[in-house]
């Protein structure tokens, strides 16, 4: 900081000699002049001085008799005068300068993030079509307009943000993560439920129309669980006309499911053996410039690492650096233990568990095994579980129905 | 101990302020930043002498050099082997 100010007023490097510099120096601390960076060279002494105390030192040196010179000068009071005399340097400067300030007026990067479904593509297009693209002026961009037109636009983004940083656009959205329910236009006639698996029901509420099984029941892939179509009697207990619902109702079925799942006895691990090589490159956008390399290892995998220099990334310049990163490995291959084994297989069964626990599947009893059989380990379960089950499938209309109504 | 230094001592004034003595810091033995002094009396690269109020102190050691010089202060920078007052 003191060096910055020292640079800013002027500073001159003098050298001194002659009868008695030491008595030079102290009349010139006397005198509330700064010296600094003393150094002697034989006879001689440098030192620095402010450009301002130098106009003051002529009394002190005619007194002691002591010669002083020059020997360089640093400082903008020195370093303006030069630069001024360089014509075409300022005029390239001032030019460089406006050309800064011009382009700051205008968007050179368009950056989007949080969009998932809806892909870059669909996004650029809407911009080109809201006359928003790169190399716009600034002022001509309405952000609170856009904001409003994406969310018109798109109906699964919930929040969008746009702000501008400097000379790029930043558009976050936020879409909905949850499934848009589209409104589903009830269809004329009813709906049946039928059972998606064989087995036994075990619970049963019915809150729209007419349940064929009762609980205990056992019933077949396919069944017909609750009909969609409610009859309407006559006086004399025949059939008038249906009215078809839509069947409505929680059942739940007990029913075996299996699972199937196999290991081999052995399997091929890469070992890496800690030979690794690094090659650096550089990339200007879609071009890459390499260490030249020949083949490192016999068998190797690489990693990339790329950075981008930030003032790179501040301009949005695709400059990029990084380094490949080659490391050999070796294919070994390993027998499984019986522990590992187990471990790897019982894994399996608790994902298939969780996955059916997920699903709101009881589970009441199982029944697995491991065992070996044609070169590798076989795992068999069985799983005695409650599901709420009930498909919807269209009510058939018998035609007699129809009949009916229509007379 | 004479009459001044006791009525000082009594009311614990600063002694450098009130009887001109020369005040001394050295970090390491690499730099030692003096005040209280009147001026230099001798110096090159192996030597500094400088004149205090009531004594003269001299650095020794290599490379010595002068950060800075004012009226109250002064920096001296170097390999410093010894100091001794004169």
């Amino acid at each position: 900081m003191i060096g910055l100010l020292k640079y800013m007023r002027g500073y001159l490097r003098i050298k001194v000699w002659g009868f008695s510099p030491e008595r030079f120096m102290n009349l010139c601390s006397n005198k509330d002049i700064l010296l600094w960076d003393i150094t002697r060279d034989g006879d001689i002494y440098y030192m620095n001085i402010s450009l301002k105390s130098f106009y003051k030192i002529k009394g002190i040196v005619r007194k002691t008799g002591a010669r002083v010179a020059i020997c360089n000068r640093y400082g903008l009071p020195f370093f303006i005068p030069t630069l001024l005399k360089r014509k075409v340097f300022l005029f390239g400067l001032f030019l460089a300068v406006a050309f800064w300030i011009c382009s700051s007026f205008y968007i050179w990067d368009i950056e989007i993030t949080g969009n998932y479904q809806i892909t870059e593509d669909v996004f650029d297009s809407f911009l080109v079509q809201q006359q928003v693209r790169i190399g716009m002026k600034k002022d001509t961009l309405d952000i609170a307009e856009l904001e409003k037109e994406i969310r018109r636009s798109f109906s699964q983004i919930t929040w969008t943000s746009a702000k501008l940083n400097g000379t790029k656009l930043i558009i976050e959205v936020k879409e909905n993560d949850a499934p848009i329910l589209e409104e589903t236009v009830e269809e004329e006639g009813g709906y049946d439920l039928v059972a998606e698996y064989d087995g036994t029901i075990v619970s049963m509420i019915v809150r729209s129309g007419v349940p064929k099984v009762s609980i205990g029941d056992s019933v077949e892939k396919g069944n017909l669980l609750v009909d969609g179509k409610v009859p309407i009697y006559n006086d004399d207990t025949t059939i008038r006309a249906y009215n078809y619902v839509r069947a409505d109702a929680d059942i739940l079925l007990e029913h075996t499911t299996s699972f199937h799942a196999t290991l081999p006895f052995d399997y091929v691990q890469k070992e890496y053996t800690g030979r690794t090589e690094d090659r650096y490159f550089i990339r200007i956008g879609e071009n890459e410039w390499k260490m030249p390399e020949n083949r490192p290892f016999l068998q190797y995998d690489s990693v990339i690492k790329t950075n981008q220099p930030l003032i790179f990334e501040k301009l949005s310049i695709p400059v990029y650096l990084g380094s490949y990163t080659y490391r050999e490995y070796l294919n070994v291959e390993y027998e499984y233990t019986l522990e590992q084994a187990e471990a790897l297989l019982n894994e399996k069964i608790l994902t298939f568990i969780t996955e059916l626990e997920e699903k709101g599947v009881q589970i009441i009893e199982k029944n697995v095994k491991i065992d070996t059989s044609g070169g590798m380990w076989v795992v068999d379960g069985d799983f005695l579980v409650r599901e709420l089950v009930g498909k919807s499938v269209a009510t058939e209309k018998p035609d007699m129905g129809e009949q009916l109504l229509n007379e | 101990m004479s009459k001044t230094e006791t009525v000082i001592n009594t009311l614990q004034l600063p002694k450098d302020v009130c009887m001109g003595a020369l005040r001394v810091t050295l970090t390491g033995n690499r730099e030692a930043w003096i005040e209280n002094y009147r001026g230099i009396l001798e110096y090159s690269d192996q030597l500094i002498l400088l004149q205090a109020k009531t004594c003269q102190i001299c650095f020794e050691g290599n490379r010595l050099s002068i950060d800075y010089y004012t009226n109250e202060d002064m920096k001296i920078s170097g390999c410093i082997n010894c100091v001794k007052y004169l």
